[in-house]
């Protein structure tokens, strides 16, 4: 792998990692989300995975993907929780605002969706790269 | 307490069981045993008021838009199930714990659970007072025990007896969901008590025979009755203390359960109690007949089991106030002795390591307490006085000669109850008094845990038998007069006077003597049939197996096999047919009508897809033609933004992206040799292909274009998604908030999908490394 590419994957990685949570979290007024954010992030992932090693990339997640997944689905199915207590309807989700921004149990969710999509993409990319790497 | 929570109780003796078990060790079945001595506690105290014939009544709000409520009802007839389940849980936890005293740990843990979650299940299914949430419960008792039969998952006997028993009940309990669901559209509830109450018109209506029969093969499959009676012997690969729980005392109880349930719907219906009568005789005579050739002791136990709940099926057949006694003392009765016979076999057969009673003699040198124990069980199942089998045996007959069949079914309960007592007489007597040379050591001793079950339910099968006023009263009196639908004045007794049925039971037990001295003849000459034997074991189960394995191993091989060019080809030209069919069934020139301006960025844009997908099919080089892809995918994302989804465009984009990283990642290792790249001629039958799937697309789209679009929801969505979710992103909102349900069930596909696709990755790439 070149100097050069692997130099500016590492430029890229941190950029793309930016504007994925910038994705994620602009979601709800303008294009973007979870899932798409979530792509954002894999990709990153992904390119340094490709730059240098999945080794490298391993470590950059600190997280097995798998486990990502699990965390993802387990946080999405809690979001819906405190809905269920309230209004006695799963999913319904709470709000607060600060300031001229919403938070609520929906951020929640989208994030728990960014976790899936990230463990699912990487989960499969990685295995596919080492399989690749031998 | 409530009685509905005892569920909810047992699930958390479900989870907690693991990490005590890697606490407490080898006092986990002392401790954990609370969990079902609890709920059977909370049971026993509502005694009292159902005794007065009360239903107690609980309800939850669980999915009230398709008439799902999670409403649970307490009556005798429940009310006896919950306190055979959670009584005998109580033993089974404790016998449990000190049968897999010299087990680690953490294999008490995940046996325990499984009893918790599967006495959870059970509850759940006696008490539910919803079809549906009986039906949920009903088939996780089918898991349940599926993943107990399989414990010992290293064995492939274990794994494919685990199979079958999923695959026939689970099997029927998705036939019982079909009729349930017609139940629900002929009466439009799920309710069982409405159902029960507006039996008339559900019996007038043209679907009652497909309900009844529906019904009828879910609780055939579950309770292990001719022609599905092939599984629970094969069940008996689990562990001992499962079988004794799941295979003789409750789970295979629960079809009987559900036939006598139905039993007051169908009241009406005379065809529906003859097939049980008949059914429930064929399945006895066919298991009785097995058991006389049956050589494991868990496996001669098995087949009295199916025997005696083949003698239920036909008493739920027939009609009366005495068959409703009758089914209800055969069920306490049964689970009494059996239960205690089980644990009995387990103590010999974990003392010794031998499961064949020809191989089994003189234990009661070493467990001296199990062989009086299995003795006064056993006594009990041959219905000697002044045991409670006796009580019930009598009523099996008065409720026969009570109703107004043939002789045929009473014929057949005789020899079937004879074949009992010479079961009871083999199983007690045989390996524990006889051929005291079989056996010379024994490999553990019996310790309180052991004995403690076993000696309480002999016990209990005297004391009911002596004293069967209270039983009569509490138990036996409410459930079946839930069963009856009319309180019934019940005179449970061990003394009737010289009766018909006295005359019957003596001639039972001569017969019955007669065969456990002749047993070894008998069991030999049986032998020599097997070819018969065959046929009504599992062999048609076997040949279906075999055959629909061979079906799809036929259309792997045709379909899959493993090119994807081939598979790619096949879907296309599937949807092109699909769609060419459609299109010429419905001939309609209607989309040449679409009207409207051809913006110039658009068409472009499109220009240069079409370049792309016409370089795509002419290039040789791989690297090529991914870039030709490439350009389609990446035109298919800007004509997305131009046309106002700019969410699209985004996936599609990053899509496009992650193709590009990981095909960068194949082609650096790809050689770029010459036969990678397609043939001209493959080549032309690819721009074919896909040139008629482009053709085939316009022409839906056209169509879809001049219908006219419903917009309601739309502007719905447009003007609530900022009032209602503070979002102005219409598609997130939808995706987080109005349709978060959907998603989460994607992304729960999603996870699913991409663990199986990764540990497949695993496989194929990594040769597979034993550990240790």
């Amino acid at each position: 792998m070149s100097v050069i590419f692997s130099t500016m994957s590492r430029l890229f990685f941190v950029l793309m990692l930016v504007a994925s949570v910038y994705m994620l979290f602009r979601g709800h007024n303008e294009p973007g989300g979870g899932f798409i954010g979530g792509l954002f992030a894999a990709l990153a992932f992904a390119l340094l995975a490709l730059a240098d090693s999945v080794k490298a990339a391993r470590r950059a997640l600190m997280i097995h993907p798998s486990v990502l997944i699990g965390a993802g689905l387990f946080l999405a199915f809690l979001s819906g929780l405190p809905g269920l207590l309230s209004d006695g309807s799963f999913l319904t989700h709470w709000w607060a605002e600060i300031g001229s921004v919403h938070v609520g149990t929906a951020t929640a969710f989208d994030i728990g969706v960014f976790m899936v999509v990230i463990g699912g993409v990487l989960s499969l990319v990685f295995r596919f790269y080492e399989g690749v790497e031998q | 307490m409530s009685f509905e929570w005892s569920i909810l109780i047992a699930l958390a003796g479900a989870v907690v069981a693991r990490p005590a078990a890697s606490l407490l060790g080898r006092s986990t079945g002392w401790v954990m045993s609370l969990v079902p001595l609890v709920i059977f506690a909370s049971v026993f105290m509502q005694i009292g008021q159902v005794a007065e014939g009360e239903a107690l009544v609980a309800q939850l709000s669980w999915v009230p838009s398709l008439g799902v409520d999670l409403a649970f009802r307490l009556d005798g007839f429940s009310l006896l199930f919950a306190l055979l389940i959670s009584g005998i849980g109580t033993l089974v936890t404790i016998y449990a714990g000190a049968y897999f005293a010299d087990k680690p740990n953490a294999e008490i843990g995940r046996f325990l659970s499984l009893i918790m979650l599967f006495m959870a299940a059970m509850l759940g299914t006696v008490l539910s007072d919803n079809l549906i949430v009986m039906f949920v419960f009903w088939e996780l008792t089918s898991l349940a025990s599926f993943l107990l039969i399989g414990f010992d998952g290293h064995k492939e006997a274990s794994r494919k007896s685990a199979l079958q028993s999923l695959i026939v009940t689970g099997g029927g309990g998705l036939v019982l969901f079909a009729g349930i669901l017609v139940i629900g559209m002929t009466l439009g509830t799920f309710s069982f008590t409405e159902v029960l109450a507006r039996s008339d018109k559900l019996v007038a209506s043209p679907w009652a025979g497909t309900i009844a029969v529906l019904v009828m093969i879910g609780a055939f499959t579950k309770s292990a009755q001719f022609p599905f009676h092939f599984w629970l012997p094969n069940a008996m690969a689990a562990p001992t203390p499962a079988s004794a729980y799941l295979h003789s005392a409750t789970m295979v109880k629960l079809g009987v359960f559900l036939l006598a349930r139905f039993d007051g719907v169908f009241a009406d219906m005379p065809a529906f109690g003859h097939t049980l009568v008949i059914i429930g005789s064929l399945s006895m005579v066919v298991a009785a007949l097995q058991a006389l050739r049956a050589e494991g002791f868990k496996a001669v136990l098995a087949q009295s089991t199916v025997a005696s709940l083949g003698i239920l099926v036909m008493l739920i057949g027939l009609t009366g106030e005495v068959a409703a006694v009758a089914t209800v003392g055969f069920i306490l009765a049964h689970a009494l002795y059996k239960a205690a016979l089980f644990f009995c076999a387990g103590t010999a057969i974990h003392a010794t390591g031998e499961a064949s009673l020809r191989k089994l003699g003189g234990l009661a040198r070493f467990l001296p307490v199990t062989a009086v124990a299995a003795v006064l069980a056993s006594l009990s199942m041959a219905g000697l006085p002044p045991f409670v089998g006796f009580i019930s045996k009598e009523y099996l007959f008065e409720a026969q000669l009570s109703n107004d069949w043939n002789i045929l079914p009473v014929v057949a309960a005789v020899l079937v109850n004879a074949v009992m007592v010479g079961v009871a007489g083999v199983v007690s007597i045989r390996p524990f008094y006889f051929k005291p040379e079989r056996v010379t050591e024994v490999r553990h001793g019996e310790t309180i845990g052991l004995l403690v079950g076993p000696l309480l339910l002999a016990a209990g099968g005297i004391l009911i038998g002596i004293m069967p006023g209270p039983a009569a009263q509490w138990l036996i009196g409410p459930a079946a007069s839930a069963l009856h639908g009319r309180p019934i004045d019940v005179s449970f007794q061990l003394w009737h006077g010289l009766t018909p049925m006295l005359v019957l039971s003596i001639l039972v037990v001569s017969i019955g003597a007669v065969i456990v001295v002749q047993w070894t003849r008998i069991h030999n000459t049986l032998r020599q049939y097997d070819t018969i034997y065959g046929w009504l074991g599992d062999r048609f189960y076997h040949k279906a197996l075999n055959g629909v394995l061979g079906t799809a191993r036929l259309s792997t091989q045709t379909l899959q096999n493993g090119d994807q060019h081939r598979y790619t080809s096949i879907v296309m030209l599937t949807v092109v047919a699909g769609l060419a069919f459609a299109f010429l069934a419905a001939p309609s020139t209607d989309f040449l009508a679409g009207e409207g301006s051809i913006r110039i960025s658009v068409a472009l844009v499109l220009l240069l897809t079409v370049i792309g997908a016409a370089a795509t099919i002419m290039v040789r080089s791989l690297i090529a033609g991914l870039v030709s892809v490439g350009i389609v995918g990446f035109g298919s994302a800007v004509i997305f933004m131009l046309n106002g989804a700019p969410d699209l465009a985004l996936t599609q984009i990053a899509v496009e992206t992650l193709i590009v990283i990981l095909m960068t990642a194949v082609l650096l290792k790809l050689p770029s040799r010459r036969r990678h790249s397609r043939s001209s001629a493959e080549r032309r039958r690819d721009g074919m292909i896909a040139a008629g799937f482009a053709v085939m697309m316009f022409v839906a789209l056209a169509s879809i274009g001049v219908t006219p679009i419903d917009l309601r929801l739309s502007d719905y969505f447009g003007q609530t998604s900022y009032l209602e979710a503070y979002g102005r992103n219409v598609v997130n909102v939808i995706l987080v908030d109005y349709r978060a349900i959907d998603t989460l069930g994607e992304i729960a596909v999603v996870a699913l999908a991409t663990i199986a696709a990764w540990g497949l990755l695993r496989g194929s790439l990594k040769p597979a490394r034993t550990k240790e």
